[in-house]
């Protein structure tokens, strides 16, 4: 079946480099979809493809089955809001959101009508009559957003729309859009580099590099289960050690890794071929860490507090680094700093990866 | 470092601010507000022959001071047609240079801004390289042009677009043709210079909004670019209102500048009050567009 969106063997190339590399991927109707990905991963790149202000070297955007790809910007359904915001100084905030609809020549009631009804839900009634020279950061943000969805477009494209925002309004922010996107049902595709706000507002996530797509997949499903090692170490924090010989005993693998200077466990999987290079990955949070009993054995290096958690970095005996957290559940630590300590996971917290 | 020396630290700080600021100021006082305190107190004197060729406003009798102001030149030059209508045309000529040089110099400048910045550089140097030369032999050069056996009229024979060499020197059309080259630059350079320093990305915004090339110029480029056409046109228009040279070695005797009648005043007649008074009007005049420009809202923003 066709995707709201289709982008079919996307490039882009500027001379010899490559800033879109052959890209396929659907996005459906009322998604919201992050392009997640390094400076220079190419995600900003495809954004103002299908926004229209790039050429494609090759390949197709489709947008409800029909061809855009040669369409210029101004004739297609979607609307940008910028990192920069990009709000006409000469005009008030009024102006601003008009701008759109009177391009489009709707007459001055309607118009008076939508401005009236994107201000209210974005709280700017108040400031209709300011100069953007006159808002604050985040008052800002709330016009380019208004100026982009008064014009009710296809797709909302956001390109790093929070970058320029203090960690708390960002959070705050966050959930605002994700809640004006169910309540509008419209499609939202955003540009960050920020793996915690693509978790926190996405329906799903692409996460680039050097201009492909790696992962295409839930929040959920990208940080379980990661296809590669990049990915697993891109999408927060993560322990991989390389595996060695493996055994099969039921559902369950015993893995001989050098690395870890132990045995550690996974479920089987024949989704990773064992004769090849392969790591084992587990997340810092599913690591259990005890003064006794079995596991990889090492010493507390490290230990901080930051209040939601604690920090565990432990020195196995192997010589490599092991990290662990533990939510902090009002107990003290009954570990510190120099502790032998054994530690261990259950069988499904390991993830195998290929290269 | 103990208080004294912190303390002496900041005070020379002070001194040197003063001394920035001062600079300018000492500038203005002495190129431009005693010369033109001259030129006030001369233009309240009377003519008399002689070295220099005007009564002294102060005269010591005895024990009295005698401060006497002469108006009879003001009143002179604000009812005698002759003068009326030089100011008048003076400011039609550079209206209309203007509007014509604001027309050739902001697609010009444009064009340069939109360029790749290598190239953009070698372009501006080609706007301003005529300065490399002294202007008068630049209009003596149009004078050569523009004459009835001239180049231009030996070219337009040659193709044979006319049968009979124009009439162009000595008309109002070389002036405007004087002025508009030698002053274009002036209209560019502002201009290019705000273009060449606007925000790419407010265009991809009013094109993302629904607007054409076109009327992403109008609805954006244009207005943001304002304050650089305010600049250009301020200086273009203020110095061609008083241009003397262009006029007088490229016009006719039928278009009477005021910068020419001033020169006729001070030079033919020796008459330095006059010519001092001339000038004085002259200065309010100017005034008005300096004033409306300086007054335009700064741009928002910015």
């Amino acid at each position: 079946m066709q995707s709201y969106i289709s982008i079919e063997n996307l490039a882009k190339s500027y001379g010899v480099v490559h800033a879109v590399n052959n890209i396929n991927l659907g996005i459906e109707k009322g998604e919201f979809f992050s392009l997640l990905g390094p400076s220079g991963c190419g995600k900003s790149t495809l954004l103002r493809m299908i926004a229209g202000f790039e050429t494609p070297t090759s390949g197709v955007i489709r947008l409800e089955g029909t061809d855009v790809t040669d369409v210029p910007a101004h004739r297609r359904p979607t609307n940008m809001m910028f990192q920069s915001y990009a709000l006409f100084p000469h005009l008030t905030v009024g102006k601003n959101i008009a701008f759109g609809l009177q391009q489009d020549g709707l007459d001055k009631i309607e118009i008076k009508k939508r401005i009236d009804d994107v201000a209210e839900k974005l709280q700017l009634t108040a400031l209709l009559d300011r100069k953007p020279a006159q808002l604050s950061g985040g008052q800002r943000q709330r016009v380019a957003l208004a100026r982009a969805l008064v014009k009710r477009p296809k797709v909302l494209l956001l390109d790093e729309p929070l970058g320029a925002l203090d960690k708390n309004l960002r959070t705050e922010t966050q959930l605002e859009l994700v809640r004006l996107q169910r309540e509008l049902g419209l499609t939202f595709i955003i540009v960050t580099h920020d793996q915690h706000e693509a978790m926190t507002v996405s329906t799903r996530i692409a996460i680039m590099k050097q201009g492909q797509v790696l992962q295409v997949g839930s929040p959920a499903n990208v940080y379980e289960a990661p296809h590669s090692r990049y990915v697993a170490k891109f999408l927060g924090e993560t322990n991989v050690f390389a595996g060695g010989r493996a055994e099969r005993n039921g559902d369950t693998l015993q893995i001989d890794s050098n690395e870890a200077g132990g045995q550690v466990r996974a479920t089987f999987t024949d989704r990773v071929a064992l004769d090849a290079p392969f790591w084992v990955s587990v997340r810092p949070e599913r690591v259990a860490l005890a003064t006794s009993g079995t596991g990889l054995e090492g010493t507390v290096e490290q230990l901080t507090y930051t209040g939601v958690e604690r920090h565990y970095r432990v020195r196995l005996n192997s010589g490599a680094i092991l990290d662990a957290r533990r939510v902090n559940l009002g107990a003290e630590s009954d570990l510190g700093v120099g502790d032998r300590v054994f530690a261990s996971w259950p069988p499904q917290a390991s993830r195998l990866l290929a290269e | 470092m103990s208080a004294e020396l912190i303390s002496s630290a900041r005070m020379g700080d002070r001194w040197g601010k003063r001394l920035l600021i001062g600079i300018p100021y000492a500038w203005l006082l002495v190129l431009f507000l005693a010369p033109f305190a001259l030129v006030a107190a001369i233009s309240l004197s009377t003519v008399r022959l002689g070295m220099p060729p005007f009564e002294p406003l102060t005269a010591w009798d005895g024990s009295i001071l005698n401060l006497r102001l002469n108006f009879e030149n003001f009143l002179y030059v604000l009812t005698d047609d002759t003068y009326l209508l030089a100011y008048l045309t003076s400011l039609k000529v550079a209206a209309i240079s203007t509007a014509v040089m604001l027309l050739i110099a902001y697609p010009l400048a444009y064009g340069i801004a939109s360029c790749a910045p290598s190239s953009r550089s070698l372009l501006v140097f080609l706007v301003i390289v005529p300065f490399w030369s002294s202007m008068l032999i630049r209009v003596y050069s149009w004078m050569s042009i523009l004459r009835n056996d001239g180049l231009l009229n030996a070219l337009l024979l040659k193709l044979g677009l006319i049968s009979e060499p124009l009439r162009i020197l000595n008309t109002e059309t070389a002036i405007y043709i004087g002025i508009v080259y030698t002053y274009l630059p002036f209209m560019v350079l502002p201009i290019y210079s705000n273009l060449v320093s606007a925000d790419r990305t407010l265009i991809e915004a009013a094109r993302d909004l629904g607007c054409s090339r076109i009327s992403a110029f109008w609805r954006v480029t244009f207005p943001l670019s304002w304050p650089g056409v305010a600049a250009g046109c301020a200086l273009v228009f203020i110095p061609v209102v008083g241009e003397f040279v262009i006029p007088d070695l490229l016009g006719g005797a039928d278009t009477q500048m005021i910068g020419r009648a001033i020169w006729l005043e001070f030079f033919n007649n020796r008459d330095w009050p006059m010519a001092a008074a001339v000038t004085i009007v002259l200065l309010a005049l100017l005034v008005v567009p300096i004033v409306f420009f300086q007054s335009r809202p700064p741009r928002a923003g910015a």
